[in-house]
């Protein structure tokens, strides 16, 4: 059989009465062998508690954590086949990288030959090999997670847990840490358990991502899924920059079955969705930032003035308030010239982009509106 | 800046310099000036009538070796007990919840504060019933009684600048919470340690009244103790007085000169 990782409606509180904090409520899922599965969410959502849980550092107030056929919700982090990397690196600051390396391996009981054998070829993948002699002060940050990571990976554990391990790192190093854990990923035959509050590492580096908010999963699912089919409005703004736009609308009755109204035009409605949107009258209806074109502004068209515009790059990000107010975002080639800020513009977008989220559960009722 | 207001702190630290460093100076010379030639005028910044003979006597005429070796036992003593209990208690107080910490915490600081007397007349009854009068024992925890709160506050905050993600990391590593502790902690709070060592040395060494209190056998006296007796018996024999003060001293000044570094960082996180 095959090792999962399995939490059974895990729950955790913190604190008693008045401040009582319910980090993670009722939490079930399954992490299969050798994923890469990613907790992503704000601060306070619960994703580093569930981590701490998975790790034995936390005891949880409910529910069951299963490595394979074990039940480990009652041992202790050294009765668990895990490793874990902490957002402020934690290496031993007395200790040159070679201990700190090794330690696993000689808290183990290993004799010291094996010890530095091991510690030698974990130090070369990382690129560490001149730097064993050297304390963790010494170091930049990037070499001291490399440490961090040494230290982690070179006892093979079953489950490595990585707590927002690149939080510490600058931007630039993040993208090449990022690359070099995908890569260790290949390597090693461990599952790894990453937790960040960084959508784009999560949606780069994982096989699957746990949408966390408020001690909850909002939706578990493969990076693209959360991309094209999120589950509410949180997910379908937390994943894509910039984020989704979210603006109201409303369901009318026309002779072909029900549209969506929204910045004073009406889009059809595929039968496939007439079911969903049945009795609705108020919406939110989604769109990303990439999916709206400026147009040059027609009478069939949403008018709008380009109120603001952001240089990303290649692109440009501009925002765009329309007649009646409403403020839409959209991502542009970097043509300044074309649609200059104050500018009357036409938007347009097609209605397959659209999603229609509750207005009252904030879930995703419908999503391609248009297609059949 | 004038040169006048740059000297001036410096003319002040040698002013202040002085007023230290001039006692201290005096014993020294007072110590090696033989007993005859003491208060022979001209009464003199400089002498040069050296001799060691205060030391002599001193040391062979009288019990200032056994009271050095007491005092050293208890010294010793309360170090070692003190560095086990301080950290211990610490760390308990920094990693553990428990009913009351708050309070514990705040009652140790506070019972730092009773001044050593109000301490030492129920010492004297409870370590009479118990016979612990005039041992060892009893004096090392006596002097524990007034150290060892200080020290417990000492390594509370020590431990709390300790980042709780090390002994974590040390236990994914696969260490016991005592492996972790010992490996992990102890090093970085290693500055607390001696901090504590050095304040439990100075009050055991410099204690006057507990052990005038509790050693009422002359063979347990220690040096404060034993150096009041020399005032009283030998109608003051000041060059041999300030021997004894001199040889008392040299420890202090031997654990404060190799330790400063350490000691200078305790008294900052402390303070």
């Amino acid at each position: 059989m095959a090792f999962t990782v399995r939490l059974e409606g895990l729950d955790k509180r913190f604190g008693r009465g008045a401040r009582e904090v319910h980090a993670v409520r009722d939490l079930s899922l399954e992490i299969g062998e050798r994923e890469f599965f990613t907790f992503v969410g704000p601060s306070g959502c619960g994703k580093t508690t569930t981590l701490r849980m998975i790790a034995g550092l936390e005891t949880p107030t409910a529910g069951r954590i299963w490595f394979g056929d074990t039940d480990v919700t009652a041992l202790p982090p050294q009765q668990r086949d895990i490793a874990m990397v902490f957002q402020d690196i934690a290496l031993f600051p007395y200790m040159t990288v070679r201990q700190n390396i090794g330690y696993p391996l000689r808290i183990a009981g290993l004799p010291r030959v094996r010890v530095d054998e091991k510690v030698e070829k974990v130090a070369a993948t990382l690129g560490l090999s001149d730097k064993l002699g050297q304390k963790p002060g010494q170091l930049s940050g990037g070499q001291q997670q490399r440490v961090a990571i040494g230290r982690a990976i070179i006892k093979e554990p079953k489950v490595l847990l990585m707590d927002e391990p690149l939080s510490a790192l600058d931007a630039r190093l993040r993208v090449e840490m990022r690359t070099e854990i995908l890569r260790l990923h290949r390597e090693i035959s461990s599952t790894i358990i990453y937790v960040t509050h960084d959508q784009v590492e999560a949606m780069t580096m994982s096989t699957r991502v746990a949408v966390m908010d408020q001690g909850r999963a909002l939706q578990i699912d493969p990076p693209r899924m959360l991309f094209r089919r999120p589950a509410d409005v949180t997910v379908a703004t937390f994943i894509g920059t910039p984020a989704m736009n979210i603006m109201p609308a409303v369901i009318v009755s026309t002779p072909s079955g029900p549209a969506i109204e929204l910045l004073g035009r009406q889009t059809a409605v595929a039968p496939r969705h007439h079911a969903s949107l049945q009795g609705l009258k108020h919406v939110e209806v989604g769109i990303r930032p990439q999916a709206v074109q400026l147009v040059a502004p027609g009478p069939e068209r949403i008018a709008g003035r380009v109120f603001l515009r952001e240089p990303l790059g290649l692109e440009d990000e501009v925002l765009v308030e329309t007649t009646e107010g409403t403020r839409v975002k959209v991502v542009t080639a970097a043509r300044e010239e074309e649609f200059p800020e104050g500018m009357v513009v036409g938007l347009e977008f097609a209605p397959q982009d659209l999603y229609v989220f509750d207005l009252e559960s904030r879930r995703t009722l419908a999503y391609g509106i248009s297609s059949a | 800046m004038s040169r006048l207001q740059r000297s001036g702190p410096l003319v002040l630290l040698l002013v202040v310099l002085v007023l230290v460093a001039f006692p201290f100076y005096w014993m020294l010379l007072t110590s090696v000036t033989p007993r005859e030639a003491l208060f022979r005028p001209p009464y003199r910044l400089f002498r040069l009538d050296f001799s060691l003979g205060n030391y002599r006597e001193l040391l062979f005429a009288t019990e200032f070796v056994r009271y050095f070796a007491n005092s050293l036992i208890a010294a010793v003593g309360a170090i070692v007990l003190n560095v086990i209990a301080a950290t211990l208690a610490g760390y308990g107080l920094t990693r553990f919840a428990f009913p009351g910490k708050k309070t514990f915490a705040f009652g140790t600081l506070f019972s730092y504060m009773f001044p050593p007397m109000l301490m030492a007349i129920p010492l004297y009854i409870l370590f009479s019933a118990l016979q612990m009068r005039n041992t060892y024992t009893g004096l090392i925890l006596a002097h524990m009684a007034i150290s060892l709160p200080l020290n417990i506050w000492l390594m509370w905050q020590y431990f709390q600048i300790v980042p709780l993600s090390l002994e974590e990391a040390a236990w994914t590593s696969g260490a016991s919470r005592l492996a972790a502790l010992r490996q992990v902690c102890l090093p970085s709070a290693r500055p607390g340690i001696l901090s504590v060592a050095i304040f439990s040395f100075a009050l055991s060494w410099n204690d006057f009244t507990f052990a005038f209190l509790l050693q009422t056998d002359r063979k347990m006296f220690t040096l404060p103790v034993g150096l009041a007796s020399f005032v009283e018996q030998t109608g003051v024999h000041w060059g041999m007085v300030m021997a004894a003060a001199v040889l008392v001293s040299v420890p202090t000044f031997l654990l404060v000169f190799f330790l400063q570094r350490y000691l200078l960082s305790g008294l900052r996180t402390a303070g």
